[in-house]
């Protein structure tokens, strides 16, 4: 079936068979690999997507689904000028990176969160990422990214 | 030592490589895609035990897409893996069935879901045999053979003093048995390999790996090829803990023996639940200690038997046999120490190296122990652990005495100054809460050492422009050894880390430099690293000093320049010194060897020289237990460890951060659970990895001990907070609830039964 859908600010066009997964559609047919398989079950978040500005697993959803709404993966959240955005910094500059595989799931869904809320409380974070598995980092420097970019919007204003 | 000041190390460094993996640029071995790539789908036995008796694919062939199928006589080679003696894997089985994850046909189809629907076609007939599941099982005489050499993979023994004699001596004696239970490594990515064949003979595999070169051995052995005729180039690499070893060798030997085959690229991406089961696991263990002291509380012997369940293979059964056997006595001066350990084949899914590498099962056991004696000797815990701690010059187990790096004592004086202000836990309890605080002391053997060969090899080039390119034979994996790297090439060479570049692993280009395991990367990787970039500095500093018409020893880099000594304005860009010395004729590439010395070592005694040094850690845990629901707060965890020299602050908070949840994780959450030998959990579902609701509030202390052994004085983290966090929270968990468990995990059902009891 044909459907028609935004990814990353782009307009998409995509024969998919009804079956297709989202994830396979955004990674085989797109090419945005930046998008990773942990588990395809729901249970890693590392295939999180943002479907109409909400964390959604890909690996659930079915390609289909995506008709006429606005996808965004992680490859669509750098500036215009493709200069990180102030997530993605303050992931480096927390080291709230290892080994890379969780983080793109993680960024978007921290994104979803500071976009409806920007200055969340720990529990809120918390809710926010306890979809998202990181074996790598023990979590609390990821909280500490979060946390800095609520705090240089603070600064900001 | 004179006191040297640095700009590039010691300080908190952000990763190299962190833009491409928060951009998702980053491409990881799945993401690939090769013009005609095929895909490789494994059909496994399914049942632990048995006998092939027929394989009938002729069903699943005729599925359109499906291009090929693999047998174990299609392997051009001895259709064998393995990483130390006995080599005993096959890639795919033909005859016995040695755990249910056996590969036993591998399907090639033009996609992915065409050949898992074709695995499922495939008719195997098999003859089931009762599986051997329990390590007492395995080892009775008389019992099936797993393997034709017996069941006992490997047993070994630690003779110090005289034990009988230590007993004799001693004035209270405790002994008890402990458990630990499976762990599953859980890296976030699971295992993944494309295998390349090139126009002219030869094979590039990109692997999701910890060990290319184990890699290219297996690889070429199976493919009956020899080993310079193939490429293995370590792709981004999500997360491996000891777990992306054997299995990529499995994966990797069987799709390059399809696409040498059929002459086409093929990719094999585990799904998570085969990688659960058909990759190695931690070890579990039944560990029986006995342990005797003066009434002062003087440690005078320790008589410990370690049983391992190594599973279908031996993987790295032996190292971790022998790294279990070497630590069992803990970081304590202990002249009488007995130890044996032995690691059996049962039928379930083989089990291997898991960060800690056998040191967590030990110090749980150890360090619960010396608890229990504590309690009997009515001695502070944490008294009787600085009493009898390691200071410089004491002997450890195998009798080696090191004489700087022994910084034990320091992080205990560390842990004593955060206990001050810790509230006296007692006082708190309540109706709904029990407090408790729990302690734990830990050594982690850094570097292969006698276990095995611990050659590392690096280059460092520099260009006209003044610029470097690393090279090294380890590999990053998520732990930030690149940026460390780049760190210690950076300082010598008096430029910013933007100048620096590090390669992915290429077997092509570096010399084989082993694994890279044994939280030997900064150490034994970090040196040679550091030794290739003093030789490219002699050459600098010796242009330069032609430049300035100076002695050398008046030359500094620093800061892309090459400057006067005392002269501010006498400076020259590092980049045209580079360009001199280029068209000088003055080698600005180095390539440099670092290789442990060669230790004096008695492999029946295990007495020597092991390890070129130790990281040495204390961990305090403050809990509190819900007497209603047995859920466990962690209030406070802090790690204090002698690292020798910080490199990267970052880096070593993360490794600390995160490998203590892993030791949370193996001691309160995550069970493997086997029925007739089958784990029924190869999910995130049912296997508990920790998640952000579950973390700990770890702090991490650092200590600094010099170790000459290492770059600047630095020694390995990856593996030693795990062993630390486990011991810790088992004993808090005791503390607060006055009952001793003596098994990992301690999950909270465990809790709530024994405290409603």
């Amino acid at each position: 079936m044909i459907i028609e859908f935004t990814c990353n600010g782009e307009m998409k066009r995509a024969d998919v068979p009804a079956d297709m997964r989202a994830i396979d559609l955004i990674r085989d047919v797109l090419g945005l690999t930046g998008t990773k398989e942990g588990c395809g079950r729901g249970e890693c978040g590392a295939c999180t997507i943002l479907l109409d500005g909400k964390p959604v697993s890909s690996c659930l959803l079915y390609a289909p689904k995506l008709n006429g709404r606005k996808v965004q993966t992680i490859e669509g959240i750098t500036e215009k000028d493709g200069k990180l955005s102030p997530i993605q910094e303050a992931f480096i500059e927390e080291g709230a990176v290892q080994c890379g595989f969780c983080t793109p799931g993680m960024i978007l869904s921290s994104k979803a969160l500071l976009e409806k809320n920007p200055y969340p409380s720990d529990e809120e974070i918390e809710e926010a990422i306890s979809g998202n598995i990181c074996r790598c980092t023990g979590y609390t420097k990821i909280i500490k990214a979060i946390k800095s970019v609520s705090d240089k919007m603070d600064m900001g204003n | 030592m004179v006191k040297k000041s640095f700009t590039k190390i010691g300080i908190a460094v952000k990763k190299i490589d962190g833009v491409e993996l928060v951009t998702g640029k980053a491409k990881f071995t799945a993401d690939m895609k090769f013009p005609n790539m095929l895909y490789g789908y494994a059909c496994r036995a399914n049942v632990a035990a048995g006998r092939i008796k027929k394989i009938d694919y002729s069903t699943a062939l005729a599925i359109p897409g499906v291009v090929t199928i693999l047998l174990a006589k299609d392997i051009p080679g001895p259709n064998i893996i393995g990483i130390l003696p006995p080599f005993d894997q096959p890639l795919l089985a033909s005859e016995e069935i040695r755990y249910e994850g056996e590969s036993i046909a591998l399907i090639i189809a033009k996609t992915k879901a065409v050949a898992k629907s074709a695995a499922a076609k495939i008719i195997i007939e098999i003859d089931p045999w009762n599986p051997i599941l329990r390590v007492d099982e395995a080892s009775k005489e008389g019992v099936r053979k797993i393997h034709p050499q017996g069941n006992v993979i490997f047993s070994k023994k630690l003779i110090k003093g005289d034990v009988k004699k230590g007993f004799e001596e001693a004035e209270v004696i405790v002994e008890n048995t402990y458990h630990t239970g499976f762990q599953e490594h859980a890296y976030l990515e699971p295992e993944a390999v494309c295998a390349v064949p090139m126009a002219n003979g030869r094979i590039t595999i990109y692997a999701s790996c910890q060990s290319p070169f184990h890699l290219r051995t297996h690889i070429s052995a199976n493919l009956n090829v020899p080993a310079s005729r193939v490429e293995v180039i370590q792709a981004y690499t999500g997360g491996s803990f000891g777990g992306k070893d054997d299995v990529a060798a499995e994966i990797g030997s069987l799709a390059s023996i399809a696409a040498v085959k059929l002459g086409k690229p093929v990719m094999i991406a585990h799904e998570r639940e085969e990688s659960i089961i058909g990759s190695n696991l931690r070890h579990a263990s039944r560990i029986h200690y006995k342990t005797g002291a003066k009434k002062d509380g003087t440690i005078v012997a320790r008589e410990i038997e370690i049983l391992l369940d190594g599973g279908a293979y031996a993987s790295e059964s032996p190292f971790v046999v022998m790294k279990a056997l070497i630590h069992a006595a803990g970081p304590y001066n202990i002249p009488h120490v007995f130890v044996k350990s032995t690691a059996v084949y049962t039928n379930k899914t083989y089990c291997g190296a898991c960060r800690g590498f056998g040191v967590p099962q030990v110090t749980f056991a150890s360090e619960s122990q010396v608890d229990e004696l504590a309690a009997a000797l009515k001695i502070d815990p944490l008294e009787l652990r600085y009493k009898n701690g390691l200071r410089h010059g004491d002997a450890t187990a195998t009798g080696q005495v090191f004489n700087q790096s022994v910084g034990l004592i320091e992080t205990i004086n560390k842990i004593k100054e955060k206990k001050k202000h810790s509230h006296p836990t007692e006082e708190l309890n309540n109706s709904r809460w029990l407090y408790g605080t729990g302690f734990s002391c830990m050594l982690q053997g850094i570097s292969n050492g006698a276990e095995g060969i611990d050659v590392v090899g690096a280059s460092v080039q520099m260009s006209q422009d003044g610029s470097v390119l690393i090279g090294v034979g380890l590999t990053d994996m998520g732990q930030g050894s690149r940026t460390v790297f780049a760190q210690i090439v950076a300082e010598v060479l008096g430029i910013t880390i933007d100048k620096v570049t590090v390669k992915q692993v290429d077997t092509d280009s570096v010399h084989d430099s082993g694994p890279t395991v044994a939280s030997r990367g900064t150490t034994v990787g970090g040196m040679a690293v550091f030794k290739a970039a003093q030789e490219v500095k002699k050459s600098l500093v010796k242009m330069a000093s032609l430049m300035f018409k100076s002695e050398e020893d008046q030359i500094i880099l620093k800061d892309n320049f090459v400057f006067l000594k005392n002269n501010n304005l006498a400076k020259i860009p590092t980049k045209e010194v580079a360009s001199a010395a280029y068209w000088t004729g003055f080698p600005i590439m180095d390539l440099a060897f670092s290789k442990a010395p060669e230790a004096n070592y008695n492999h029946e005694t295990h007495q020597g020289d092991i390890y070129i040094a130790y990281n040495f850690g204390t961990h305090m845990m403050n809990i509190r237990v819900d007497r209603y629901t047995g859920k466990v707060e962690v209030l406070q965890h802090i790690a204090a460890h002698d690292v020798g020299k910080v490199i990267n602050l970052l880096g070593i908070e993360g490794q600390v951060e995160g490998g203590s949840l892993f030791g949370f994780g193996l001691a309160h959450m995550e069970k493997v659970i086997f029925q007739e030998g089958k784990i029924i959990n190869a999910n995130f579902a049912d296997y508990a990895v920790p998640t952000v609701k579950d973390r700990i509030p770890t702090e991490t202390i650092l200590v600094e001990d010099y170790n000459p052994t290492g770059p600047f004085g630095a020694k390995g983290i990856g593996e030693p907070p795990v062993a630390g966090a486990a011991a810790a929270f088992a004993n808090a968990v005791a503390d607060a609830t006055g009952v001793r468990f003596r098994k990992l995990p301690i999950t909270r059902e465990d809790i709530l039964m024994a405290i409603t009891n």
